[in-house]
């Protein structure tokens, strides 16, 4: 394996019953890279997101990530593999109703021993560095889509993962908010280096990514 | 666990918390309120005996007659009670043989018939230990307890009744009394409520028999515990008496009094196990409202544990809420229900008055239900809501564990 493949999935397969969603799909991602995988609805793309971070384990096929096998690990391995190594940007935000922006954004570090005021000061960071210092003690019901997303985003960078996966990040926004959070987010790769890997059917926005890897009925076409 | 994250659930779900906060406040009150009225109908019915300090009471019923009801037509002056007949030396020092008896008490019970009446008439030892009729003179509400013969002491009703006060003389059985003081009966000490205490050897002088005659032993046990077997040996080494302690008061009353302290924990568990299942089926049906919360918790990572910890923290907290508020309920229900007064029905030989004189509130006194604080059932009721928390958290962790993240947000 070569240092800067960050990611590796090995003729991955998922199978769903008698669906083969995913078919024997291969591909690299190395560090620092930006990739964007591209197709329409229901072809296989977040399937192959949740089986490239650990949510999904593989009918057939085998994930390395940061140089650890993840496919066959438990739930409770995969788990504290991604609060150390992933972070996740939803297409539908996924924030925590009851709690606040920050304690949003600091939601993985909540069980890892460290003091409140750490993990205050990590994520009231991240949210100045989204812009959205002025709002940190609002719940996510007092917050527009476009800083929900921020939030996310914040709640993604947080444990400093190696690799972000990002699905539809843009999907439940009007398109200037979507310009925005893949400025953002675009940014993040060019100024701090993160490799992302970012599922959407928008090709447009496909573009923003060093790489476009596009998908049909479960395999990948290019 | 995260506090913070804990006290905001419970904040921002009111609706949820209150019903689960209900349930076990319910069941807990259940569990408090039986067992607290439970214990004071047994402490209500040992109050006669508990009163006068004894455990066990002997006494001689007349052979021939049973208290028909009905007065003798020629019975006038002072005379022995059917029920309480003299208890000869030999029996007092067979009592002494009987080991496990830690203190022995005998008093002299007469009753004096004339024209306007009768009097029930208590000799005391004065000279006893503070053991039977003699623990009296703690209740008294003018003057003082008799020091030397020719000296009485008064129930305050009946001196009421009678116009007497303190200092003034009164004629027993056509000799005459000075009255030096009054007292007041306690709520549910029939066993010792007569009209008129005085000196043991005045009622001895005044019934004329024989110098040492005495009517009523009132036996203190070494150990409690074993009441029932030394009831048992009286028996049998002294033919044709009767043996009473505060099971005698249990036989002759129904409903709650029949629910032994056994029974009633065993009632008042089945209420709570009934509540805590209604409690287990809301919380882990809320896990699926939760559905989302717990996808996106594992998702960036949190382990199974850890949020069986955050919802363990969760349901703890509710159960102590919980358990405060039902403890705080039973009491309140118990305290509620010492208000009432319950009839404690008095066995014929310990009732003092004769059956015939048809004065049913003497023989049938009401108490109020002494509840009491209990450190040991608050203490029970918090441990068995934090049980119930507990279990609630079992079920919700082994049903939340099954959970994968990505079906949940796949749902999304």
């Amino acid at each position: 394996m070569n240092n800067a493949d960050i990611l590796i999935g090995a003729n991955l397969s998922k199978r769903f019953d008698d669906l083969e969603v995913v078919k024997d799909v291969s591909l690299i991602i190395k560090e620092g890279e930006f990739v964007s995988l591209v197709g329409k609805s229901g072809c296989g793309k977040t399937t192959l997101l949740s089986l490239l971070s650990g949510l999904e384990q593989p009918t057939k096929g085998q994930v390395i990530l940061n140089g650890k096998e993840i496919t066959g690990a438990s739930e409770e391995e995969l788990a504290l593999f991604r609060r150390e190594h992933v972070g996740f940007i939803f297409q539908s935000f996924n924030l925590i109703p009851t709690l606040s922006a920050w304690e949003n954004v600091a939601l993985p570090l909540f069980p890892i021993k460290m003091t409140n005021e750490q993990r205050q000061d990590r994520a009231l960071e991240l949210l100045n560095q989204m812009e959205m210092g002025h709002r940190t003690e609002h719940l996510p019901a007092a917050l527009s889509g476009g800083e929900k997303q921020r939030v996310a985003i914040a709640r993604a960078l947080i444990n400093n993962p190696k690799i972000v996966f990002a699905d539809e990040p843009t999907g439940n926004l009007d398109s200037a908010t979507g310009d925005a959070i893949m400025a953002i987010l675009s940014e993040l790769h060019k100024k701090q280096g993160m490799t992302m890997l970012m599922v959407t059917h928008a090709l447009e926005l496909a573009k923003t990514a060093d790489r476009v890897i596009r998908m049909q009925d479960g395999e990948v076409i290019t | 666990m995260n506090y913070r994250y804990i006290w905001k659930e419970i904040r921002h779900h009111r609706h949820r918390t209150l019903v689960n906060v209900l349930g076990i406040a319910v069941g807990i009150a259940l569990f408090v309120s039986i067992n607290a009225v439970s214990a004071a109908y047994q402490r209500a019915i040992s109050l006669p005996f508990k009163n006068i300090g004894a455990d066990i009471v002997v006494q001689r019923a007349e052979k021939r007659s049973l208290d028909s009801g009905q007065p003798p037509a020629s019975m006038r002056g002072i005379r022995l009670p059917f029920s309480n007949q003299i208890l000869s030396v030999q029996d007092m020092e067979k009592l002494r043989t009987i080991s496990g008896i830690d203190a022995m008490v005998a008093s002299l019970l007469l009753w004096e018939f004339d024209q306007g009446g009768f009097k029930t008439i208590m000799g005391v030892d004065l000279t006893a230990p503070s053991l039977g009729p003699i623990k009296v003179k703690e209740w008294l509400a003018q003057g003082r307890f008799p020091e030397k013969t020719g000296e009485a002491v008064l129930e305050t009703h009946f001196a009421k009744f009678h116009k007497i006060k303190a200092g003034d003389t009164f004629t027993i059985g056509g000799r005459s009394f000075n009255v030096v003081g009054l007292l007041e009966i306690k709520e549910g000490s029939q066993v010792a409520a007569a009209n008129i205490y005085l000196p043991l050897a005045d009622a001895q002088s005044l019934l004329g028999g024989s110098a040492g005659d005495i009517n009523i032993a009132y036996l203190h046990m070494k150990n409690p515990a074993q009441i029932d077997e030394i009831k048992t040996q009286i028996s049998k080494t002294l033919s044709g008496v009767t043996v009473t302690s505060s099971d005698s008061f249990l036989e002759l009353m129904g409903g709650m009094s029949q629910i032994s302290s056994q029974f009633s924990l065993v009632v008042s568990l089945v209420a709570l196990a009934g509540a805590i299942f209604l409690i287990i089926k809301t919380m882990v049906g809320n896990l699926v409202e939760r559905s989302r919360e717990i996808g996106i918790l594992k998702a960036v990572g949190w382990t199974s544990s850890d949020i069986q910890k955050q919802l363990m923290g969760e349901t703890f907290m509710q159960a102590i809420m919980g358990g405060i508020a039902g403890i705080a309920a039973g009491y309140l229900i118990s305290y509620l229900l010492g208000y009432l007064s319950i009839p404690v029905a008095t066995p014929w030989e310990l009732n003092l008055t004769p059956a015939f004189a048809k004065i049913a509130e003497t023989s049938a006194k009401t108490i109020r239900l002494p509840v009491s604080f209990s450190a040991g059932l608050t203490a029970a009721a918090l441990a068995l809501s934090l049980f119930a928390g507990g279990l609630a958290s079992y079920f919700m962790g082994r049903r939340m564990s099954k959970m994968k993240p990505v079906d949940i947000l796949r749902r999304l």
